[in-house]
């Protein structure tokens, strides 16, 4: 009992004394072989406020996985947060939101994020593609309804919407409303237009459409898959 | 020999909103010229100017300085002056002073353009110099006053009663005019004095023989001051129509006494001497000044033009300092997006492809494209750059306001750009 009482004591002096030095070394660091406190606190630096622009400039250039992989690494919760929490959050979403849709609910984005951070966004089933393009389409939505009468946002929802077969009245509606008044704000939204209306039966304005994203667009490929789509 | 802004300076300046209440323009150093001139007045009586003008109500007058955010660009008003990041004098000389951060490559490049773009006459002693019904009518059509100055009076949407106002605001510790007779001052006194004090060396005073030196910015020898002083001499075929003559004869002799802050040189002028140089500025025959047609806009191109190099030239240049992004990190998109200088918001953001494509807010709150054909069918966009070389020309439209603000205009080789570049489709 004594030997055992002992060695109890020494096991707990011992494990005291460690935890002395364990939580003393937090306190100060080795350095050419000197010991010196920490003072100095690193400032708090958010990255998202260089991220996020250059993720907006990635899209905006069409390198759209590339921009995607900057939202995702450097928001990997992202998909957790409400748009209105933070207008960089805002901005995030609208980013990858967009990217979603436009591919389809599967972003192949394995060569650009780290796989504990991949989620569902690379969409391997139809349900992980399909919840992909709703949260996308819920964003694009709150994001609309946030930037009030902005053509563009309402572009990018429509093209959202277009994804989701019982939201395409809506997004047809919408397109058109803004491609009468000329204010349809990328080559993806007559894209979506083009395809809207050649499933309408509409094959003189899905032409015109068509047309409008082939002058528009960096590459006409973009445009062809409405066509091609609606042929 | 006149200054020929880089529009990138235009850029930054004009963003932050803007200019205040003067205006000028660009281009080439010639036309510029050219149409300055044209845009000047033609002398007239003065009883003529006493008939057209009416009492004003002060009161609002001290509100409309505030609406039409004169604070902006101009000290010396009753507001007191904007945050610098949105005065844009201000703005510009803590630029060039080192005083704003930014990165060392940033800062030497808006150092470059904005060097010139640090000087808005200040409105300090306003109504003790200058007449009413002048003020008045230079609020309502407003011209190029400072050949040198590449800020001029902007365009706002000032209504006659809103004119009125501010006149009446601005010279309402003022008194009424002394008659002042200068018969006994001599004329030829004036003119050599004229010579003598070199006052050709900043005014410019069109229309006229009087004896040089003339305005020079470009001279080796030009110290900054005297840049500066340069810029902000206005040009003296306008004096007798916007001055005062018991004023102007106080200013000739001592101007700092009446306004501390300008940068006119005392030449500690007797009485005599005073008269007889307001005589030679007031009476010297002013010859009529050719007036410049509008130009035409040139032919389309014929090759592609793509958003990429409309940014580059043109829209990055010059109209998104004003028309910005308001959902960017920092700035809050510019007057031209959220309002200012008396006008609604407009959310104009031109500094993107979208931006560009999602239009404008009319006064109906309705969204609008600019591109969309005005009655002559010209997009208007491209309507508007073409208002600035009218406005230039004392042409200016009722139904498209000049842009940019206040700026010369844009060079017509890239308006042909941007018209090309709407007429291909407006591809990316």
């Amino acid at each position: 009992m004594n030997l055992s009482r002992n060695w109890k004591s020494k096991a707990i002096l011992i494990a005291l004394g460690g935890a002395t030095i364990v939580g003393a070394a937090p306190e100060a660091h080795a350095c050419g072989g000197a010991w010196y406190p920490v003072m100095m606190e690193m400032p708090d630096v958010d990255y998202r406020q260089e991220g996020v622009p250059r993720a907006e400039k990635a899209l905006d250039e069409g390198r759209v996985i590339a921009a995607a992989g900057i939202v995702i690494r450097q928001i990997p919760h992202v998909k957790q947060l409400a748009p209105k929490s933070a207008k960089i959050v805002e901005r995030a979403q609208r980013v990858l939101a967009l990217a979603v849709v436009r591919y389809d609910g599967s972003l192949p984005i394995e060569a650009e994020v780290p796989g504990y951070a991949q989620g569902t966004w690379r969409g391997k089933t139809a349900d992980q593609r399909l919840s992909n393009l709703g949260w996308a389409a819920t964003v694009l939505r709150s994001v609309a309804e946030l930037r009030n009468n902005d053509p563009a946002s309402e572009t990018e929802l429509a093209e959202a919407l277009a994804k989701l077969e019982d939201h395409r009245t809506e997004a047809r509606g919408l397109l058109e409303k803004l491609a009468s008044k000329d204010l349809i704000t990328s080559p993806e939204g007559y894209a979506a237009l083009a395809q809207l209306r050649a499933e309408a039966g509409d094959e003189s304005g899905q032409k015109l459409a068509v047309q409008r994203c082939e002058k528009m667009a960096r590459s006409v490929d973009i445009c062809r898959t409405s066509a091609h789509a609606a042929g | 020999m006149k200054m020929r802004v880089s529009r990138g300076a235009v850029v930054m300046m004009a963003a932050l909103g803007l200019f205040g209440c003067d205006r000028e323009s660009q281009l080439g150093p010639e036309r510029r010229t050219q149409g300055a001139r044209s845009a000047l007045p033609a002398a007239s009586p003065r009883q003529t100017n006493a008939a057209i003008h009416r009492v004003g109500d002060p009161e609002r007058g001290e509100r409309l300085v505030a609406k039409f955010e004169c604070h902006r660009c101009h000290d010396g008003t009753t507001q007191s002056a904007m945050a610098d990041e949105k005065h844009c004098a201000h703005c510009h000389d803590n630029i060039v002073s080192g005083r704003v951060h930014a990165p060392a490559d940033v800062l030497h490049r808006w150092k470059a353009k904005t060097a010139d773009l640090r000087d808005v006459p200040s409105l300090t002693a306003i109504g003790a110099r200058f007449r009413p019904e002048w003020l008045e009518r230079f609020l309502r059509e407003p011209h190029d006053l400072r050949p040198n100055l590449i800020y001029s009076m902007p365009r706002l949407a000032i209504s006659p009663e809103d004119a009125r106002d501010l006149a009446a605001h601005l010279t309402k510790d003022a008194g009424t005019e002394r008659d002042t007779s200068f018969e006994s001052a001599s004329t030829e006194s004036g003119r050599r004095l004229f010579e003598e004090k070199s006052c050709g060396h900043c005014h410019s005073f069109t229309g006229t023989d009087a004896p040089g030196p003339r305005p020079s910015l470009t001279s080796a020898s030009a110290a900054e001051a005297d840049r500066r002083a340069i810029a902000l001499a206005p040009d003296l075929r306008v004096t007798r129509e916007r001055f005062r003559r018991d004023a102007l004869v106080a200013w000739l002799m001592d101007p700092v006494k009446i306004k501390p802050d300008t940068r006119m040189p005392n030449h500690s002028l007797a009485p005599d001497e005073a008269r007889a140089l307001a005589r030679f500025i007031v009476e010297t025959p002013l010859a009529p000044i050719a007036t410049n047609k509008s130009p035409a806009l040139p032919p389309l191109l014929d090759r592609r033009v793509t958003f990429t190099e409309v940014q580059e030239r043109v829209l990055g240049v010059t109209c998104g300092h004003c028309h910005g992004n308001a959902n960017a990190f920092a700035g809050d998109g510019g007057p031209g997006n959220i309002g200012g200088f008396g006008f609604a918001p407009k959310r104009l953001d031109l500094t993107s492809y979208t931006g560009v494509a999602a239009g404008y807010v009319d006064e109906n709150g309705q969204r609008q494209s600019v591109f969309a054909a005005t009655p002559d069918g010209t997009p208007r966009l491209v309507a508007a750059l073409m208002a600035r070389h009218s406005e230039e020309s004392d042409s200016a439209s009722a139904d498209v306001r000049g842009m940019p603000l206040g700026l010369p205009s844009v060079p017509l080789e890239d308006i042909q750009l941007v018209a090309t570049w709407i007429a291909q489709g407006r591809p990316r």
